[in-house]
């Protein structure tokens, strides 16, 4: 489909249906009326926001738009390139599973850029592509839209970053399109540090053919209101999805997670470790649904949504859905709440450790199983520095 | 100086009364064991000096190195030098155990005054401390006590105990659940550690433990009150007459 096309066919959903309302059942806890009561300019400022790139390769994009300026691809490897979506348009943009989302259709009628990576077939890239997107402009929505292909047998990491400036109100609605061929094997970070005043709303896709490695990490910091839509569809044989995360929330934020893996065909795997740690009044929705057709045999699926809380003021909506149409699975799923385990910080006293120390490396604990998971040392040690940092 | 003096001790765990009345007098580089039979309150006389908050104490006194307890928390009896080696070492996912020892050894080395160990210096007193208990280098990469055997949680107790390097060591039933050869490596390590100045307070339910470690005095507890003291010599008396004497004596 023509862009043009695209835009206007999903401008007249969004005509049609609006935002959603805490009717729809995908968006019962979630109010976003909020944004849909807000106007957003559509003026543009350069950004003054600070960045700490993470990889030899990185996109920089300043209130929604790349700068070329300050980002750097010299020196990419040949059968890699990297840019704008604006001058790489793929005729399978737009072939999401959810192009009915009021908050895609808003992206896809009106992004104004985003990320373009496409990995030629059987190359390999040690380095991670990192894409940075700093908000610092007040009452802006910036709708960005990312496609990222990944050719057969190739190896990529890309990290996403969202960066915002203290105290500014923006929307940031972001898209990730990600096309995994046979055997590639794809990694991909999200680390989200909106303003805590800013909306920030971002669906993922992965679609992945035969004997893919997929890994999704995301970590939620910022931003008032959000969610991220997370969603799989496996659709080659002996293929592995991972979509670990870790929420860290608290004041009055409200973050919303949910999951969809849909299992196509036989003998893939999806594993999920989501994480929380709620303080004060912070809520947060975790909803992981795992979707095995029937022709997905031998199919092997695990959910565990964990939840620590650190206040009586948080609340937490954890809602595991497996829906099951094969008979030869295996599917786990579990979700806990919890505080800190008194025995042992007890024990960490007796050791001479005093309780704010023990009660700052419990927790860091707790969120370190989600850490441990990560391949990519630049995100494990930045986020292991993000999580101590809040923990302050 | 005495370093431990206990005087009249009562504690209640959940209002019930455990300890009634406990006198103890602990100098330095002295051992004195306790021993009775289940449910005597040995274990409630650990955790109430370790400072276990779930335990009430109702009456007494107790001074450690001529502070008076009750003006100190669990972690700042930990830095004065007093040490439990739990009877459950508890679990911790998600901390490496070379993590705690270090946050551990400089919380205490912070209270004595003494520079912070950076990680070169930290790993030479590992080395150093690790032979007292033969510690695995597996076991210190591991989170703590994590997927531990009882064994091996036992020794990592006493190998804590080597890194804090307290003044009064109280083992809180270590032997149970120990075969012969973990007995003899923990008590080999309990021994090394012995000095002058360092005392312990080792708490048992069998006289074995004690063939190991010897003491220098032997209380018998019986009913949260301390029934009888004596030299070694009691712990063998025991051995043969059981603490079924007492336990008639009180009408239990």
């Amino acid at each position: 489909m023509e862009l043009q096309q695209l835009r206007e066919t999903a401008a007249a959903h969004f005509k049609a249906d609006g935002f959603p309302t805490t009717k729809d059942e995908r968006w019962r806890f979630t109010d976003v009326s909020r944004v849909a009561n807000t106007e957003f300019s559509t003026e543009w400022k350069a950004s003054n926001l600070k960045f700490k790139p993470l990889g030899d390769y990185y996109l920089v994009f300043e209130n929604g738009k790349l700068s070329s300026e300050k980002s750097k691809i010299d020196g990419l490897p040949a059968g890699v390139k990297v840019g704008s979506i604006m001058d790489h348009l793929d005729p399978r943009l737009g072939q999401l599973s959810d192009s009915q989302s009021a908050f895609v259709a808003a992206n896809t009628a009106g992004f104004t850029d985003g990320a373009f990576i496409e990995i030629a077939d059987g190359v390999s890239l040690d380095s991670p592509i990192h894409l940075i997107y700093l908000a610092d402009l007040d009452g802006a929505a910036f709708h960005v839209r990312n496609f990222i292909s990944a050719g057969k047998a190739s190896h990529v990491t890309v990290i996403e970053e969202y960066i915002g400036q203290p105290n500014t109100s923006y929307w940031s609605n972001a898209v990730t399109e990600l096309f995994c061929a046979d055997h590639s094997n794809v990694d991909h970070y999200k680390i989200q540090l909106e303003s805590a005043t800013a909306f920030h709303f971002q669906t993922v896709e992965a679609q992945l053919g035969e004997n893919v490695l997929f890994s999704n990490h995301s970590f939620t910091l910022g931003a008032a209101l959000g969610r991220n839509d997370i969603r799989g569809k496996l659709l080659g044989e002996g293929s592995e999805a991972i979509c670990n995360g870790l929420y860290l929330l608290k004041d009055k934020q409200h973050f919303d997670t949910h999951l969809f893996m849909d299992h196509a065909v036989p003998r893939c795997n999806s594993h999920e470790l989501y994480k929380g740690i709620l303080d004060e009044k912070a809520r947060a929705v975790f909803c992981g649904r795992i979707l095995v057709q029937q022709d997905a045999q031998q199919t092997d699926a695990v959910q565990s949504n964990r939840n620590l809380l650190l206040s009586r003021g948080v609340k937490i909506h954890s809602l595991p859905q497996l829906e099951i149409y094969a008979d030869d699975v295996k599917c786990t799923h579990g979700a806990t709440v919890g505080e800190l385990d008194e025995e042992a910080l007890y024990y960490l006293q007796t050791r001479g450790i005093d309780p704010k120390q023990g009660h700052a490396m419990l927790t860091y604990a707790f969120a370190n199983e989600v850490l441990d998971e990560v391949k990519s040392s630049a995100v494990k040690e930045y986020v292991g520095r993000l999580v101590q940092d809040w923990l302050e | 100086m005495a370093l431990l003096d206990i005087k009249n001790l009562h504690a209640n765990v959940a209002g019930n009364k455990i300890l009634k009345g406990i006198n103890l007098t602990i100098n330095p580089g002295e051992v004195h064991a306790i021993m009775g039979p289940n449910g005597s309150g040995k274990s409630t006389l650990a955790n109430v000096l370790a400072g276990n908050e779930i335990y009430e104490k109702t009456q007494g006194k107790i001074q450690f190195d001529g502070a008076d307890l009750d003006d100190l928390a669990a972690h700042e009896r930990a830095r004065a030098g007093l040490f439990l080696a739990f009877q459950y070492p508890v679990e911790i996912a998600g901390i490496s155990n070379m993590y705690f020892l270090k946050a551990a050894v400089n919380a205490v080395r912070e209270h004595r005054g003494e520079e912070q160990l950076d990680a070169m210096d930290f790993l030479d007193l590992i080395e150093d401390k690790k032979q007292v208990v033969k510690i695995r280098d597996d076991l210190l990469g591991r989170a703590v006590n994590s997927g531990f055997s009882g064994g091996e949680k036992k020794r990592n107790e006493i190998f804590q105990m080597a890194m804090l390097e307290p003044k009064l060591g109280i083992l809180d039933e270590t032997d149970s659940g120990l075969d012969i050869d973990a007995l003899r490596i923990v008590s080999d390590g309990v021994n090394a550690l012995r000095t002058p100045d360092r005392s312990f307070l080792v708490i048992t339910h069998y006289q074995r433990l004690l063939d190991y470690i010897v003491p220098d005095f032997v209380h018998v507890m019986v009913s949260g009150e301390i029934v009888k003291s004596g030299g070694k010599e009691l712990a063998l008396e025991l051995e043969n007459d059981g603490y079924a004497s007492w336990a008639g004596e009180e009408g239990v």
